[in-house]
C-alpha cells in the first residue's frame, strides 16, 4: 500500500486527538451532573480522576435486554453463573431502563476545576487601602546569549545556528558555536493582592445526614478549588457548628462527623468575632458561606437574623445555602415526591433585604453547580473591579 | 517480506487445495497495528470513534493485555499485516492462517458480492470526506457521519450495494395468468388487469435505511455522499460479520494442518508452534465463546464424522471434501444450525444462559435473583439459538421503513418482537438522528416488554411515546 497518500497515513493520531476533544466537550456539557461526582470530590488531591461519561455513545437501534448468550463450562441448568457486575466483555447493562455503556474519561482535577468555574469570581471585591499580601513568582520571560546550560532554549539555538549557516549560503544545521546558544532567563515578579478572607461555615448537627453533608462538602470542595486556582492567596477559615461552633483545620472540616442539635447563630458569632479580630473590614474583603439544612432551634432564628445583619456590615458578601430534599429518591433525581418548602430559618433570613446577602436552595446534587453560579456570579459593575493578583509590580528585571 | 519459508508454506497451502488471491505481507509496529485494527480498513475516512478504539487498542497493546498478531484485508491482492515483534514461528503460523482466510474470502459465497478493490475505494472515500471537511467544516461532516453510523447495520444484503430508485408512479397493465383450463369454460385466455405502481413510498417495506435516506431525504448532495460512503463500507464488512466463526475456524484448521505437514520446522519450533496454537484455540471466558475455538472444533468434528460415513460407505464425500463444501456454502448461522450436534455441544460443555429471574434486571429495586445470570439449557436447539440470535441481521433489531405519510412524516416499524425489545434511550437518540435527516416527524412502531404496541415519535418538540 505504498501508493497511499501521506495524509491518509497515521490518521489514528488525529482521530484520537479529536476524540479527546469530544470527551472534553462532553464533560463541559455535563458539568452540572459531574459536579457532585463522588470520584472527584473524594479525589483527595490525586491529580487525575476518572469520571464516567454517558454522553459519548454512538447511538443506534439496539436491544434493551442483553442478558442472554452462550457460555461454556460445568454446571447444572439453573446454576447462577454471574451477577451483573461480574459480566464479562460485551455483557452490557441490560434492562428496560437500559444502562448505558459508560466511557471513563481521565482528566486532571485542575483542568476540571477550570472548566467548572471559568466564569465565576468573588463578587464585590474591592481594593483595600493596604495591600497586605505579596507573593513572589518566577517566570521565564527573556532570552539571552549567556545563561545556565540547563535553561538552554533548544529551538532558538537551532534557528540561530541555521541562520548563521544560511548567511554563508550553507543551509544546514550543525557545527554549533557559542554564538548560536540562546538561554531562557527568568525574572522575579512580586505581586500585591487585594486581601480576601473566606469563611466556610458548615452545619454538623445530627440532622445533617450523610447525603446533606456530602452536598455541603462538594460545594466547599469546589469553592476551595476555585479560590486556590484563581487567587493565589486567600485566607480561609473553616467553622463547623452544632449548638456550638469552633474553628477547625481544613482537613478536619472535610472529614468531620456529626451529632447534636443546631444553633446556627453560634457559627455566625464565631465568624463575626474572628473577622473583627483578624480580618477588619478596612483591609479585608470578607466572604461568608454557610451551609445548613435549616433545622435550627426556632428560638435561635431571630438571633441569626441579627447576626447576619452585623456580618453584612463587615463582609463583602454573605451566602446562605440550604440543603433540602424530601427523601433519598428526590435527592438522587428519581422519584417525584412533592418538594419541601423553605425552613423557618430560611424564611426568617430572607427578610434580610440586603443586596449582598444571597441564598440558595439545593434540592438535588445537580443544584450544587447552580449554587456556585448564584454565589459567585460576576455581579453588575464588576468589570472594573480588581481581580486578585492582577496588579502586578515587577522587580528584578 | 516474503522469506523462503513463506513461499514454501504458500506452495503447500495450494497443494492442499486452498485457492487464494495474491497476498502482500507488511510488517508493522504495534501502534500501526492498533491503528489498522481500529479502522478495519486502514485507509478509510477519518472519524473520532476510531480514535476511541485506537486509544484503547494501543494502551492494551503497550500493557500486554492483548496482542494482535495479524490483520488481513479482503482485497485482491489481499493485504496482510504482521506485528514486527512476532517471532519467526508466529509469523509462519500467521502466514498459513492468512492464506486460509484469503481462500475463504475468494471462495465463500457470502463474500462474492464484496468489492475486491475496497482498499483503493476506501482511499477514494477518505479523500472525498476530507474535502467535505475542508469545505463544510469538521463538525458538520462529523455529525452526518455520526448519524450514518447509527443506522449502518440496517442493510438489505439481498438487494446489494448498487440499486435503482423505486419506479415513479404509473399505471401499468399486467397480463393475468389464465385460470387453468379456462378455455374449457369459454373464458378469455388472456386477461389484462391494471395496476398502480409507485403509489406509495416506499412501495415495499425498506430494510436499507441509509439507501432510503440518501435517495429520499431532503439533504444536500455532499450529505448524500457521506451516507453512501458509510453504507458501502458497511456492506463490505457484512460478510466478515456473518462468517466470523466459520472464517476463523477455517483459518485455524488450516494453519494447524499446514504447519503439521510442513517439513521445514525444527523440533523446538514445533513445540513453540504447539504452544501458540493452543493459545489460539483456548476456550476463553466462561460467558463468551472464542470463535477460533468453536469454529475449529466444529470443523474438526465434521471432518471426523464424514470420514466415518465415507469409510462406512454411507456418503461419497470425504471429510476434507465436506469441509471445502462448507467453506464455500455456509455462513455462521447455517454452519452452526446444520452441523453443531448435541454430542459436540456436550463435549465442549456449551450452554445457553439468561437471567435467573423472570423480571430480568430492574433498574432500581432488585430482587435477590434479578441481575443474576443462570444456565438455562444445554439442549442443542437452545444452544444453537443462543449462538445464532446475535448474528441475525448484523446484530441489529430488524427495522424497516414502511410509509411516508401524507403529512410528510416517516413511519418505521420494528418487525420482530421475538428477539427482544428496543433500548429506549438509544432508540430515542437514533430517531432524533433520523429526524435531523428527514426534517419532519419520524415515527417508530415497536412494542413494550409485554408485546404491547408502542409508537415512538420524534418531532421538533422532541420525543413522544404513545401506546
Amino acid at each position: 500500500m505504498a501508493d497511499i497518500p501521506w495524509d491518509l497515513r497515521r490518521r489514528a493520531l488525529k482521530d484520537s486527538i479529536r476524540h479527546d476533544k469530544r470527551v472534553k466537550e462532553a464533560i463541559r456539557k455535563n458539568l452540572k451532573e459531574l459536579i457532585a461526582e463522588e470520584n472527584i470530590i473524594t479525589s483527595d488531591g490525586r491529580k487525575l480522576v476518572k469520571i464516567p461519561l454517558r454522553y459519548l455513545d454512538q447511538y443506534r437501534f439496539r436491544f434493551g435486554q442483553m442478558g442472554s448468550g452462550t457460555g461454556q463450562g460445568k454446571g447444572n441448568v439453573g446454576d447462577v453463573i454471574a451477577r451483573d457486575s461480574e459480566r464479562g466483555e460485551g455483557g452490557e447493562q441490560p434492562g428496560d431502563q437500559p444502562g448505558e455503556q459508560v466511557y471513563e474519561a481521565e482528566i486532571s482535577v485542575e483542568e476540571l476545576t477550570r472548566m467548572m468555574l471559568e466564569d465565576l469570581a468573588l463578587p464585590w471585591l474591592e481594593d483595600k487601602e493596604e495591600r497586605q499580601i505579596t507573593t513572589t513568582s518566577y517566570t521565564f520571560d527573556d532570552v539571552r546569549r549567556k545563561g545556565s546550560m540547563a535553561n538552554m532554549d533548544k529551538k532558538r539555538t537551532l534557528i540561530e545556528n541555521l541562520k548563521r549557516h544560511a548567511v554563508h549560503k550553507r543551509p544546514k544545521v550543525g557545527a554549533f558555536s557559542d554564538a548560536d546558544l540562546r538561554f531562557k532567563v527568568w525574572s522575579v515578579q512580586q505581586e500585591h493582592h487585594s486581601n480576601a478572607a473566606v469563611y466556610l461555615l458548615m452545619d454538623r448537627s445530627g440532622s445533617m445526614t450523610t447525603e446533606k453533608k456530602y452536598i455541603a462538602k462538594s460545594f466547599f470542595f469546589w469553592l476551595v478549588r476555585f479560590l486556590k486556582l484563581k487567587y493565589q492567596t486567600v485566607d480561609m477559615v473553616f467553622i463547623a457548628h452544632d449548638t456550638e461552633a469552633q474553628i477547625v483545620p481544613e482537613q478536619d472540616f472535610f472529614t468531620i462527623s456529626n451529632s447534636g442539635g443546631t444553633m446556627c447563630s453560634s457559627a455566625y458569632r464565631v465568624a463575626l468575632e474572628h473577622i473583627q479580630h483578624t480580618h477588619p473590614k478596612a483591609r479585608w474583603n470578607n466572604y461568608i458561606f454557610h451551609f445548613s439544612d435549616g433545622d435550627n432551634w426556632p428560638e435561635d432564628n431571630s438571633r441569626c437574623k441579627t447576626l447576619i445583619a452585623q456580618l453584612l456590615d463587615h463582609a463583602a458578601m454573605v451566602g446562605y445555602g440550604e440543603i433540602r430534599y424530601y427523601d433519598e429518591a428526590t435527592f438522587y433525581g428519581w422519584g417525584n415526591t412533592s418538594e419541601p418548602g423553605r425552613s423557618l430559618l430560611h424564611n426568617e433570613l430572607s427578610t434580610v433585604a440586603h443586596q449582598r446577602f444571597i441564598t440558595a436552595i439545593i434540592k438535588r446534587k445537580e443544584d450544587v453547580y447552580q449554587a456556585l453560579q448564584t454565589f459567585l456570579a460576576k455581579k453588575e459593575g464588576m468589570e472594573n473591579a480588581p481581580e486578585l493578583g492582577n496588579a502586578a509590580f515587577q522587580v528584578g528585571r | 517480506m516474503e522469506s523462503q519459508r513463506f513461499l514454501e508454506l504458500r506452495e503447500l497451502a495450494r497443494q492442499l487445495g486452498l485457492d487464494f488471491f495474491e497476498v502482500i505481507f507488511e510488517v508493522v509496529p504495534q501502534d500501526i497495528m492498533a491503528e489498522i485494527a481500529a479502522y478495519g480498513l486502514p485507509t478509510r475516512a477519518r472519524h473520532w470513534s476510531y480514535g476511541k478504539v485506537y486509544n484503547r487498542q494501543r494502551v492494551h497493546g503497550q500493557m500486554g493485555l492483548s496482542k494482535i498478531y495479524e490483520i488481513v484485508l479482503n482485497n485482491d491482492p489481499a493485504y496482510a499485516f504482521l506485528l514486527d515483534s512476532n517471532s519467526e514461528i508466529a509469523n509462519l503460523l500467521v502466514a498459513a492462517h492468512v492464506y486460509a482466510h484469503c481462500d475463504f474470502f475468494k471462495q465463500n459465497v457470502y463474500f462474492s458480492p464484496t468489492n475486491r478493490n475496497m482498499v483503493n475505494v476506501a482511499v477514494e472515500h477518505a479523500l472525498r470526506i476530507d474535502e467535505y471537511i475542508d469545505r463544510y467544516g469538521l463538525d458538520r461532516v462529523e455529525r452526518v457521519m455520526d448519524i450514518a453510523f447509527a443506522v449502518d447495520r440496517h442493510l438489505d444484503v439481498h438487494k446489494g450495494v448498487v440499486r435503482k430508485p423505486y419506479p415513479t408512479r404509473q399505471v401499468i397493465e399486467r397480463e393475468r395468468r389464465p385460470q387453468p383450463y379456462a378455455d374449457l369454460f369459454g373464458e378469455e385466455e388472456f386477461a389484462l388487469t391494471k395496476a398502480v405502481v409507485g403509489d406509495h413510498l416506499p412501495p415495499h417495506p425498506e430494510k436499507d435505511l441509509l439507501w432510503f435516506f440518501a435517495q429520499y431525504a431532503p439533504i444536500e448532495p455532499w450529505e448524500r455522499d457521506v451516507l453512501e460512503i458509510i453504507r458501502e463500507e458497511s456492506y463490505y464488512f457484512y460478510p466478515q460479520f456473518e462468517t466470523k466463526i466459520l472464517n476463523e475456524g477455517w483459518a485455524t484448521y488450516w494453519h494447524a494442518e499446514i504447519l503439521q505437514q510442513y517439513a521445514g520446522l525444527s523440533p523446538s519450533e514445533t513445540i513453540d508452534f504447539g504452544v501458540l496454537h493452543a493459545g489460539v484455540v483456548h476456550p476463553g471466558h466462561p460467558m463468551s465463546i472464542n470463535p477460533y475455538y468453536l469454529g475449529y472444533r466444529l470443523l474438526v468434528d465434521v471432518e471426523r464424522r464424514w470420514d466415518q460415513l465415507y469409510a462406512a460407505g454411507n456418503t461419497s464425500v470425504t471429510g476434507r471434501q465436506k469441509l471445502f463444501e462448507i467453506r464455500a456454502q455456509e455462513n455462521d448461522i447455517s454452519f452452526l444450525a446444520n452441523y453443531l450436534t448435541q454430542e459436540l455441544a456436550d463435549e465442549l460443555e456449551l450452554f445457553a444462559y439468561g437471567y435467573a429471574c423472570e423480571h430480568g434486571p430492574q433498574s432500581q429495586k432488585k430482587c435477590q435473583k434479578c441481575g443474576e445470570s443462570a444456565i438455562q439449557s444445554r439442549q442443542i436447539e437452545d444452544v444453537i439459538y443462543s449462538l445464532v440470535a446475535p448474528r441475525y441481521n448484523y446484530g441489529a433489531p430488524r427495522i424497516v421503513i414502511t410509509r411516508v405519510n401524507e403529512d410528510g412524516s416517516l413511519l418505521l416499524e420494528h418487525e420482530r418482537s421475538d428477539l427482544g425489545t428496543l433500548d429506549r434511550t438509544y432508540g430515542e437518540k437514533t430517531l432524533g438522528y433520523l429526524y435531523e435527516l428527514w426534517k419532519k416527524p419520524v415515527h417508530l412502531k415497536t412494542f413494550g416488554s409485554q408485546h404491547e404496541a408502542t409508537t415512538l415519535t420524534y418531532a421538533a418538540s422532541g420525543m413522544e411515546i404513545s401506546k
